[in-house]
């Protein structure tokens, strides 16, 4: 008997001693620049201690990351961890298959990051389900050398001041003053949030299942019903008119003057374009107080079903890449933001942030963290990345003048409240954390 | 069957032989098959848990939805001219290469190269030709600004999507057809010549009635296969827009199960899409298929 006990011990020691060294997966969806900043977080991890390795999986892309893990959980062959975009955010909240970061963890500051970035990520009682990794947001781009040429001096800081600009472009013979994909990022959500008018009910969708949208009428509208004007005078152009095809690129080309774009391209444009870029907070309406922006990018999250061992090391990992250094070398490698105030302060007080590639970390955080209301969160509203297609789908009809504007946003609401339906009845009795 | 033929001594030796290919198709045809059945019955959740049994309930979303119905019809139309065109245009071809051209055995043969290239990489060839910018159209749009758009305009898009599919469908049909019209014997052509016969008489009333087989066959292909094979197309040139314009149906399929992870939708169209197609392969066999005379 005793024996049996002392062997019993013995063999739980044998399995107990390795369990806290594992091998696990990172799944992520970025190329380009930010993969390899990625890779480089993770070698540097897998080299500052022995006892985990992680191996980082590029996906091709956030949304062939989903489809990859949804499949690979449901065969369960899934990793540990996973990075995803904001837009699926509730699709991985109600799904079962994560665990919240902030029951992993007794000993992290989660306050420390900023406000925009908590507030995308955080369940209605205001706890992180997922570790902000990689974040951006909208900020505003000028080519100073074509507003000079048109006599501006000034950045515009107000929709009127942008239009106003766009005219005196236009009158010096410029074809393309402001130009825009009119991706609902840009010119839906990021501009609910810092005008703080909400696009659907319940807050964004964050006090209930049952929310409905509502950018069909008020401010929102108005701006949709106004660019489309805009770009009838000839004052702004959409990435389809332009020769670039693409929006950015016709910036970075010089074939247009002004856009509204991700903190992440601005090393792009300065690549291209040099001083002549300026770079400001996304233009407000006269009037109107402005709030915070909405964090674009990446978290990571947890997924259920794997052992303590491996939970210990993606504990390890998200520790590791929240350190201050390592933020500040992401930073510096693919021109995202620092998601913690620890972070842009070590930034700040080493005196980098004046460096050009930090040109866009302190602005794209003084915008995320300027004051928010409870409609200023985030969005918290199921099938959320197909309602982005069937946004994209209603307002491209209105601007192809197969519809107009307003016909177009209320078929986008009434489509959108379809799918909203849907998600209700998908996740019934599921509540929301 | 084993026991009446000859060239196999054991009953088991065929089975075994084909046990490979059967095994292939019950785990990537029926099983998936099944699967989409099941899913189109319930409200399926993307990581799986707690699926609810909903009945016919998605078909009734599904038919209900004008979505559905705008994508069935641009399949239809898409199906129609993509086809017909797909077919007629190497018809003219094989009836022009038939009058012993020089150097049609080996244009046969580089005819048919095309059909190896992938939807895609055809999808993104014709994007840069029908660029409004810089393509083949581009001084078009010089004369006229804002007359060619596929990036705007939902019918350019379609236009230039059809384009790409008859390109993509020509070389194929052209040898099918071509060798039947080679099959027709000489004999006839002369005695109808002799007749006072004009080309476009024995056109009509020789060569297209004896290559009828062909014909069937080709038209068949390209009704199926249209309907399907326009996906990658669509995903490398216009990804369903714009304003949904290409959305087909079976693109629809794809961003609803894959982008929007509505399994039970994307399940519950997919079944209505395989039903469609295999009545419309029914319909051409059963009642088209009987006109058609084989042996000459």
């Amino acid at each position: 008997m005793k024996l049996n006990t002392i062997s019993t011990a013995a063999l739980a020691l044998a399995v107990a001693a390795p369990a806290f060294a594992a091998d696990i997966e990172f799944w992520y969806g970025n190329g380009g620049r930010v993969e390899e900043a990625i890779q480089a977080h993770c070698e540097a991890f897998n080299a500052s201690q022995d006892d985990h390795t992680i191996t980082c999986v590029g996906q091709g892309g956030y949304e062939a990351g989903m489809q990859k893990a949804i499949a690979a959980y449901r065969s369960q062959q899934h990793p540990v961890m996973i990075q995803f975009f904001d837009a699926g955010t509730l699709d991985l909240m109600l799904s079962d298959a994560v665990v919240p970061v902030h029951t992993l963890f007794d000993d992290v500051d989660w306050s420390d990051y900023n406000t925009g970035a908590k507030g995308y990520y955080q369940t209605s009682t205001g706890e992180l389900f997922s570790q902000p990794y990689n974040g951006s947001t909208l900020i505003f781009y000028a080519n100073m050398d074509q507003l000079a040429e048109a006599g501006v001096t000034e950045m515009p800081e107000t929709w009127e001041q942008v239009i106003e600009t766009a005219q005196a472009l236009k009158d010096n013979g410029h074809a393309c003053p402001f130009v825009t994909d009119a991706h609902p990022w840009r010119v839906l959500e990021q501009f609910s949030a810092r005008h703080g008018a909400p696009i659907a009910s319940n807050n964004n969708g964050y006090t209930g299942l049952d929310a409905e949208y509502t950018f069909n009428q008020g401010i929102i509208a108005q701006h949709m019903v106004n660019l489309q004007n805009w770009r009838n005078e000839g004052l702004v152009r959409l990435a389809e008119d332009t020769e670039a095809g693409n929006y950015t690129r016709a910036f970075y080309a010089g074939e247009c003057a002004m856009m509204e774009g991700s903190t992440g391209s601005y090393g792009a444009a300065f690549e291209s374009l040099g001083e002549a870029v300026r770079i400001s907070m996304a233009p407000m309406y006269d009037g109107v107080e402005r709030k915070n922006t909405y964090i674009g990018g990446a978290s990571i999250w947890v997924m259920k079903g794997h052992d303590d061992a491996s939970i210990e090391a993606a504990k390890a990992f998200l520790d590791f890449v929240r350190q201050d250094d390592q933020q500040i070398a992401f930073t510096e490698a693919t021109g995202y933001m620092p998601v913690t105030m620890s972070a842009l302060n070590t930034l700040v007080a080493s005196g980098r942030n004046e460096e050009l590639v930090f040109a866009t970390a302190e602005m794209g955080v003084e915008s995320l963290n300027q004051p928010g209301t409870d409609a200023t969160r985030g969005i918290r509203l199921g099938f959320y990345v197909q309602f982005r297609d069937i946004f994209k789908e209603e307002t491209q009809k209105a601007f192809a003048g197969e519809q107009d504007m307003q016909a177009a946003l209320d078929n986008a609401v009434a489509r959108g409240n379809e799918l909203l339906r849907r998600f209700e009845q998908t996740y019934q009795g599921v509540q929301l954390p | 069957m084993a026991d009446t033929n000859s060239q196999f001594n054991s009953r088991w030796l065929p089975i075994a032989l084909a046990l490979p290919q059967l095994l292939l198709i019950f785990l990537f045809f029926y099983v998936p098959i099944y699967m989409a059945f099941f899913w189109s019955l319930s409200l399926e959740r993307p990581f799986g848990g707690g699926a609810e049994f909903v009945g016919l309930q998605n078909y009734a979303r599904v038919l209900n939805d004008a979505e559905f119905w705008k994508a069935t019809w641009r399949t239809v139309v898409f199906m129609l001219i993509g086809s017909s065109l797909a077919v007629i245009l190497p018809l003219i071809l094989a009836v022009a290469a038939d009058r012993r051209v020089r150097l049609a055995y080996p244009a046969r043969n580089v005819l048919v190269w095309p059909k190896a290239v992938a939807g895609a990489s055809i999808g993104v060839v014709f994007l840069f030709i029908f660029n409004p910018f810089i393509g083949i159209l581009a001084p078009l749009n010089e004369v006229y600004p804002g007359l060619w758009q596929p990036g705007l305009d939902g019918t350019d898009a379609f236009i230039m999507l059809i384009i790409a599919h008859v390109w993509g469908g020509i070389p194929f049909n052209f040898v099918i057809l071509l060798a039947g019209l080679q099959a027709v014997p000489q004999s006839f052509h002369h005695s109808a010549a002799m007749d006072g016969a004009s080309a476009w008489r024995r056109v009509r009333d020789i060569q297209i009635p004896m290559v009828l087989p062909q014909l069937f066959l080709v038209f068949v292909l390209e009704f199926t296969e249209s309907v399907t094979a326009a996906f990658g197309l669509i995903d490398a040139m216009t990804q369903g827009g714009p304003g949904g314009a290409t959305t087909l149906l079976v693109y629809k399929i794809y961003v609803d199960g894959f982008k929007g992870y509505d399994l039970s939708g994307a399940a519950t169209q997919s079944v209505i899409l395989m039903v469609f197609v295999l009545s419309l392969a029914a319909v051409q066999f059963f009642i088209l298929e009987r006109k058609i005379r084989y042996e000459r």
